[in-house]
């Protein structure tokens, strides 16, 4: 399992300063769920951890190594927003898209009954066993997001990265989801890093809360923050660093 | 059978053949990607190609394969330089293409039939030569497209997800548009550079109404592909009539018989044989 470095890190859209000196520390193991009003930089963070995004100032480390080397490639699992856009009509099955986890950069060799086994695995890990020759297109937006939880999990990564994992889903489905996320942070010890605006389901799972609005206004645990903040109206307002 | 007995027609079925099996394999990733006018727009630098072979007098198919691929190069190398430009610097590649192939053919002396063999194919003069470079290319296509499959499969789905995984997208993109323009050269002997896109996309569409996974997407794309061809090139046969248009016509056909319902039809029928295999599998465990 990885833990993450964030160190005074600084990112602008042009003459929008989004992220300004931002430092943060994640342990690995830890569930940190990352809240903030729009704009704030959430998910231009996730994509830096990711390695999709590179900050114009500071440093970003994923298992002590600076994110843009290669060798962390593959062992960060991302779930990117909106899924179900980009899977309208894709021909292609639930164990097909998961099974994309496993030699997805073309550099490990897996036999066909292995892949089953993993993919099998995986899928009643995130309790889709049943829906495997489905496909992905035809499933409901929560059920989307499972799948793609999967196929990260297959590429066995040390960290889980997920943006928005519940928009575009009903309050019972958002439940489930966050829910399967803590069962996946206990059982397996995995790091993970969720965006999120749904504050009240994700603190509930989560172990640390890191409120993000241009830099740090909070980050603690998650009982702190349900405790202390969470029915602050103008929380995000906030600029404790 | 009578068409097999003439040269030209086994040399034609095995062009069409080969061109049957590879335009799918690139058309599924064509679709999935969103790219499908890429196949015109590498046709028309192709046919830059095929009239710069006649102007410098080298054999124009080995030309236009060589300048497509380069143009291929290039459209991806500015497609991800210039991501919000993307679409008006492809039509610009594509347009100058075309002019300098206009230009080329008022420079060039193009045998009898040339030009309109290039626009609309002339699978019936296909010769060895023209087999060794279709077979030769579709080799180097097949092998490719077998290496990076899973990698072009993740892109498709989802660019970031893949970048994210460690796939060097810029290179992997770069070399499927270069598989792509080699297609493009190989199906422009059987149909012409304007229908080429075609045989790249219709059997993909076809294929995509049984609504199958990826891998069963693209076998029975190859299927529609293949009855395609061959069923439009004996009928053009029989019937006297131009054999591009006629195999673009089939395949045309076969999307519309899918479409009123027979594709939903087949596939539930597959669906429920294979399930009761299952079923009789686990009995017999």
């Amino acid at each position: 399992m990885f833990d993450i470095t964030i160190k005074d890190v600084t990112f602008a859209y042009g003459a929008n300063q989004v992220l300004n000196n931002l430092s943060l520390e994640i342990a690995a193991g830890d569930f940190v769920a990352m809240v903030g009003p729009n704009g704030a930089g959430k998910s231009t963070l996730l994509k830096m951890i990711a390695g999709l995004v590179r900050p114009d100032g500071g440093i970003v480390r994923v298992a002590g190594k600076e994110i843009v080397a290669a060798c962390i490639a593959g062992k960060i699992g991302y779930v990117p927003q909106h899924y179900a856009n980009n899977t309208a009509g894709f021909p292609a099955t639930v164990e097909e898209i998961v099974a994309l986890g496993l030699n997805s950069d073309g550099t490990k060799k897996v036999n066909r009954d292995g892949a089953r086994h993993i993919v099998t695995h995986m899928l009643k890990l995130v309790g889709m066993e049943e829906l495997r020759r489905r496909l992905v297109g035809e499933l409901s937006g929560g059920q989307q997001q499972r799948v793609m939880v999967a196929r990260a999990l297959a590429a066995n990564p040390g960290v889980l990265l997920l943006d928005e994992p519940t928009s575009g889903v009903d309050y019972d489905t958002g439940t489930k989801i966050y829910g399967l996320l803590g069962e996946l942070n206990r059982n397996l010890g995995i790091t993970i890093v969720a965006v999120s605006h749904d504050i009240e389901k994700v603190v509930r799972v989560a172990s640390k809360v890191a409120c993000i609005n241009n830099g740090i206004c909070f980050y603690g645990d998650s009982s702190e923050f349900r405790k202390n903040h969470a029915s602050e109206p103008h929380f995000f307002s906030y600029q404790v660093k | 059978m009578e068409v097999l007995q003439y040269d030209f027609m086994q040399r034609a079925l095995i062009a069409g053949l080969i061109t049957a099996i590879v335009c799918p394999l690139i058309g599924i990733f064509v679709v999935v990607r969103r790219q499908a006018m890429i196949g015109d727009g590498l046709g028309h630098i192709a046919f830059a190609g095929v009239m710069g072979g006649y102007v410098l007098g080298v054999y124009p198919t080995a030309v236009a394969a060589l300048v497509t691929m380069l143009g291929a190069g290039a459209i991806e190398f500015v497609r991800h330089r210039h991501a919000r430009h993307a679409d008006t610097a492809l039509a610009i590649f594509f347009y100058t293409g075309l002019a300098l192939a206009v230009i080329f053919s008022s420079m060039a002396r193009v045998p009898g039939n040339g030009i309109i063999g290039v626009l609309f194919g002339s699978i019936l003069t296909v010769t060895s030569s023209d087999i060794w470079l279709i077979a030769g290319s579709a080799i180097i296509v097949l092998a490719v497209m077998h290496y990076y499959f899973g990698r072009l499969f993740l892109m498709s789905f989802d660019e970031d997800v893949a970048r994210v995984a460690g796939i060097n997208t810029a290179l992997v993109g770069t070399i499927f548009s270069m598989m792509a323009a080699l297609v493009v050269v190989v199906g422009m002997r059987v149909v012409g550079i304007l229908l080429v896109s075609s045989l790249m996309i219709i059997p993909v569409a076809a294929a995509h109404l049984m609504r199958r996974g990826f891998k069963a997407t693209l076998a029975w794309s190859v299927v529609f592909s293949i009855i395609s061809v061959l069923g439009g090139l004996i009928l053009s046969f029989q019937l006297d009539i131009a054999p591009g248009g006629t195999i673009v016509i089939t395949a045309v056909a076969i999307y519309l018989i899918l479409l009123s319902g027979l594709g939903n039809a087949i596939s539930k029928l597959l669906k429920t044989a294979r399930a009761a295999g299952r079923s009789a599998d686990k009995k017999n465990y």
